[in-house]
């Protein structure tokens, strides 16, 4: 059988691709009906009950209104989108900040040092996310670990008040999305000609310029993937800023949850509110991937530069 | 090398017990569904032990989380742990199977009080599980001067040194009756009447927490609040001397967490025998035991230690002013938002 | 650039610093006497000789364990395929595709959790283990199938070509050429999903029955109660066994290279 007809030739250099064959769009049939059951139906799903009535044990009675979408827009709402659009901007340029060293350093260590940072990052990552930011409390509390020892360093007089506030809610953000914007930097760095970074440090531009002109310019796509990563479920937090904001730091997370697991008892709306969020996460992403599609045609090529496929 | 992979995968899958769930059909079971940690383990085990009846423990943090569970059909309960408002929702959409009162001769331990409450006046569709309050709690160490309702509580001078609930339906009641109205008030017109308390009151509350409110007390975090009877006696119980608990003055919530069987439940007849089982004094006596609450049932009650007897928090002497929760349907979205907004209006 | 490496390596210190901070914190306390979790009291093994007695603990690990498994084998299989069959065909659908395969990756928890929810309901499947997997594979092999499209650009196109030229079958060309070449990423896909899923607590709320609890299920029901040391046990009884676990598959993979 010529090596063609099955598709595995070698003729996909350079990242040029086949026309898909039977065999070709057979093989793909188990990832379609994966999305289209556990992706797409669910979100129709949601699409239908955002317009029915409130059901009066929750649920919901199917017919249409649009009185949820226009609760979506009421201002008591809108104050909290808002809010949470600015936790997740401030959580994500901290990440990008505090994580892009550490993803460069281990992206241009070696290997046995690269695979033990990794580990490092990766470890915290292991244990359960409840856990960490309860132990978050312990340190944050005004008897807790921080407040002790600065008072025992005679450092303060007073505790000083951490938790409770919306400092400790970004500290807690941080914390949990951290690696979510070293990895995909990593990815990106560790991709990075080593020679052009070395031509780059030692043509007399500082290391102020060698960065800003070309290190990080090269890792663009590593740093809209992290980006992404931080900044779209970031929005959707509510365990967090309800544990380290003493319940005070609602965000849309808390709200959609209270449709359906509090006191409102109203899945029409819970579900207008997921809809809307949905849709606005599906254009981003879609845009932000047909843009990075537009500077480079093959998927894996980007994915390889550490950005969105 | 996948391979050995593979098989290392199925392996490890088998050794951990993949077995274990085909097992658990055999037996005859019972899926009880709760609040978290309400329920004792040894109390499940005990029943178990004699009846030979597994029990499948799920658990909820709120009556509404429970009710989306419940309602979406998704899984069969056999016991739901309602309270009274609850109850008094699901009689009225049929969703509860009558009790056979015939299978729970147990019946009689529970207190007269417990029978002629408005969610279920003769007990036909639920059995009280454990009673409560909810009151104040004081640092008495921090606090000094008396504090004796919410009017009091809500001072400028605590200001970021109060722990609430975080339950939009309790706020909202305590705003009003604060106003002189009754429990069964929340109406769509009184509603807007607990905006400008509510503006006054959450500025000055540092913590809102529903599960578990003494944490922050016990953390000094803050020194006073409106929690459970349970925290707080749990509270008292722990630092004896430097907690106290008061109903306040202007009207206390009394909730009532009942067992109920809904309907569509499996296995009815466990159900029953589980009830029974409850109400027996001896066994019920274990769950005040772990859970400081006010017990329903009078037996019970008999057995328990003078230091339980005397706990403010759980047995609240002379006559306060309590009332249950009333059913108020599609009211309670609009109690959420209003709770949502002023939350959000007095926050950081 | 001496002192920029010096800078950046003081700079990570600190990141982890930051990142082990808690986790410090938290496997101190389950050495702690005191049950409140507050203050120091004294040093105990008691918490973790009272894991060994805790049926439903332990029963809630082995189902977690168990989903984890099955969540990995099957991410495996769609994220591998699904990155190589985009890598090697141009379908028209692609991009859609792309974008519907990584949208669970970035949607909030609840509402992923209650719209599968509806779904199961809806066509009526019964809550349990088959649930729970489908919740988690559905966003955990988006991060399988990145990882292997991002090992998939570097391939060299003459790899294959040479085994199919020296008599393997395309069979074989996959299995003795490819997946030994994908290894890497397999690994690193496999491993990010085998930790969220053993970690996922909100889709799992809405997708579990009362038979099938996962470990973060239960520490979440109790930690509502307080803060048990137990569950500070647990928390370090995990850490232990996945570092352990993480160097043995370092050490097989220095074997492998």
């Amino acid at each position: 059988m010529p090596p063609e007809a099955t598709g595995f030739s070698g003729a996909a250099s350079g990242g040029s691709q086949r026309q898909p064959g039977r065999i070709g769009w057979l093989l793909l049939t188990p990832l379609i009906a994966w999305a289209f059951a556990f992706v797409v139906a669910p979100a129709v799903i949601m699409l239908v009950y955002s317009f029915a009535h409130r059901g009066t044990l929750g649920g919901v009675v199917l017919g249409f209104t649009l009185e949820n979408y226009a609760g979506v827009l009421d201002p008591v709402y809108m104050r909290i989108v808002i809010r949470s659009i600015v936790y997740a901007t401030i959580t994500t340029l901290l990440c990008l900040g505090a994580g892009y060293p550490v993803a460069y350093l281990i992206g241009r260590s070696d290997e046995r040092l690269r695979n033990a940072l990794l580990m490092a990052v990766m470890v915290p990552f292991w244990t359960s996310f409840l856990i960490r930011t309860y132990a978050w409390v312990t340190i944050l509390k005004s008897q807790g670990l921080l407040n002790s020892i600065a008072m025992q360093l005679q450092l303060i007089s007073e505790p000083f008040e951490m938790l409770y506030t919306p400092g400790a809610v970004v500290v807690g953000l941080v914390y949990t999305f951290l690696p979510f914007m070293i990895l995909p930097i990593y990815s990106s760095v560790e991709k990075l000609d080593g020679a052009l970074v070395e031509a780059a440090l030692d043509l007399g531009a500082g290391p102020v310029r060698a960065f800003s002109r070309v290190i990080i310019p090269l890792t663009v796509p590593g740093i809209a993937a992290g980006v992404l990563l931080v900044f779209v479920p970031s929005l959707g937090i509510y365990a967090v800023n309800d544990i380290l904001g003493g319940g005070r730091v609602d965000m849309i997370g808390n709200i959609i949850e209270n449709q359906f697991k509090g006191n409102a008892r109203n899945w029409p709306f819970g579900a207008a509110l997921g809809t809307t969020l949905l849709v606005s996460f599906a254009l981003i992403y879609w845009f932000v991937s047909r843009r990075q599609r537009a500077e480079t045609g093959d998927p894996g090529e980007r994915v390889l530069r550490g950005g969105l496929p | 090398m996948i391979r050995s992979a593979t098989r290392m995968l199925v392996t490890l899958a088998l050794a951990l017990g993949l077995v274990t769930p085909l097992r658990a059909a055999a037996a005859e079971e019972l899926n009880l569904f709760a609040w978290s940690e309400y329920v004792p383990q040894s109390v499940l085990d005990g029943f178990t032990k004699e009846t030979g009846i597994q029990v499948n423990y799920e658990s909820y943090a709120s009556n509404e989380e429970m009710l989306a569970k419940l309602m979406s059909g998704a899984a069969s309960y056999d016991l739901i742990q309602p309270s009274e408002y609850v109850i008094e929702a699901l009689v009225k959409e049929k969703q509860l199977i009558p009790l056979d009162h015939a299978k729970l001769p147990n019946l009689k331990n529970i207190g007269k009080e417990y029978w002629n409450q408005p969610h279920d006046p003769e007990l036909r569709y639920s059995v009280p599980y454990m009673q409560g309050t909810v009151g104040i709690v004081l640092n008495t160490k921090k606090v000094k001067d008396p504090v004796t309702g919410y009017g009091d509580l809500f001072q400028p001078r605590y200001k970021g040194r109060i722990v609430v609930l975080d339950d939009a339906l309790e706020i909202v009641t305590w705003a009003l009756a604060a106003q002189g109205i009754g429990f069964d008030g929340v109406t769509k017109a009184n509603l807007e009447k607990a905006r400008p308390t509510l503006t006054q009151w959450l500025p000055l509350v540092k913590v809102y927490d529903s599960d578990s409110p003494k944490t922050a007390l016990l953390n000094g975090d803050v020194d006073l609040g409106v929690v459970w009877s349970g925290e707080a006696a749990i509270l008292i119980q722990e630092q004896p001397g430097n907690f106290a608990y008061v109903l306040p003055k202007e009207g206390a919530h009394m909730f009532i967490d009942n067992l109920a069987i809904p309907k569509g439940a499996s296995h009815v007849d466990a159900a029953h025998k589980f009830i029974d089982y409850i109400l027996r004094p001896e066994v019920s006596r274990k769950i005040s035991d772990e859970f400081p609450y006010t017990n329903p049932n009078v037996e019970a009650r008999k057995l328990l230690s003078a230091e339980q007897r005397a706990n403010a928090a759980s047995y609240p002497p002379g006559n306060p002013k309590l009332s249950t929760f009333r059913d108020i349907g599609p009211l309670a979205a609009d109690v959420d938002k209003l709770f949502t907004d002023m939350k959000a209006k007095s926050g950081p | 650039m001496k002192l920029v490496t010096r800078l950046l390596g003081v700079w990570t210190g600190f990141v982890l610093l930051f990142f082990y901070l808690p986790i410090a914190v938290l496997v101190l306390f389950s050495f702690n006497q005191s049950k409140l979790n507050i203050v120091w009291t004294g040093f105990t093994l008691d918490w973790y000789t009272s894991l060994w007695h805790d049926t439903v603990l332990v029963r809630a690990l082995q189902n977690s364990l168990i989903v984890a498994v099955f969540t990995t084998l099957i991410s495996l299989v769609l994220g591998t395929a699904g990155a190589w069959l985009l890598y090697r065909y141009r379908y028209r659908a692609s991009s859609v595709l792309e974008t519907l395969a990584f949208l669970p990756m970035i949607v909030p928890e609840v509402i992923l959790g209650v719209s599968l929810l509806i779904l199961f309901v809806t066509i009526g499947l019964q809550l349990g283990y088959t649930t729970i997997v489908i919740s988690h594979v559905t966003f955990c092999f988006p991060f399988v199938m990145a990882s292997v499209q991002a090992r998939l650009a570097g391939l060299d196109p003459a790899l294959e070509e040479a085994a199919l030229d020296l008599g393997a079958t395309p069979l074989q060309a996959f299995t003795k050429v490819l997946v030994p070449y994908l290894m890497p990423a397999i690994v690193s896909g496999g491993l990010m999903s085998f930790t969220l899923s053993l970690d996922e607590l909100i889709v799992t709320y809405f997708t579990a029955s009362a038979g099938t609890r996962t470990l973060p299920l239960e520490i979440f029901g109790r930690v509502k109660k307080g803060l048990d040391p137990s569950l500070n046990a647990i928390s370090t009884v995990f850490i232990a066994v996945t570092v352990l676990a993480l160097l043995i598959t370092e050490m097989v993979r220095r074997r492998n290279p």
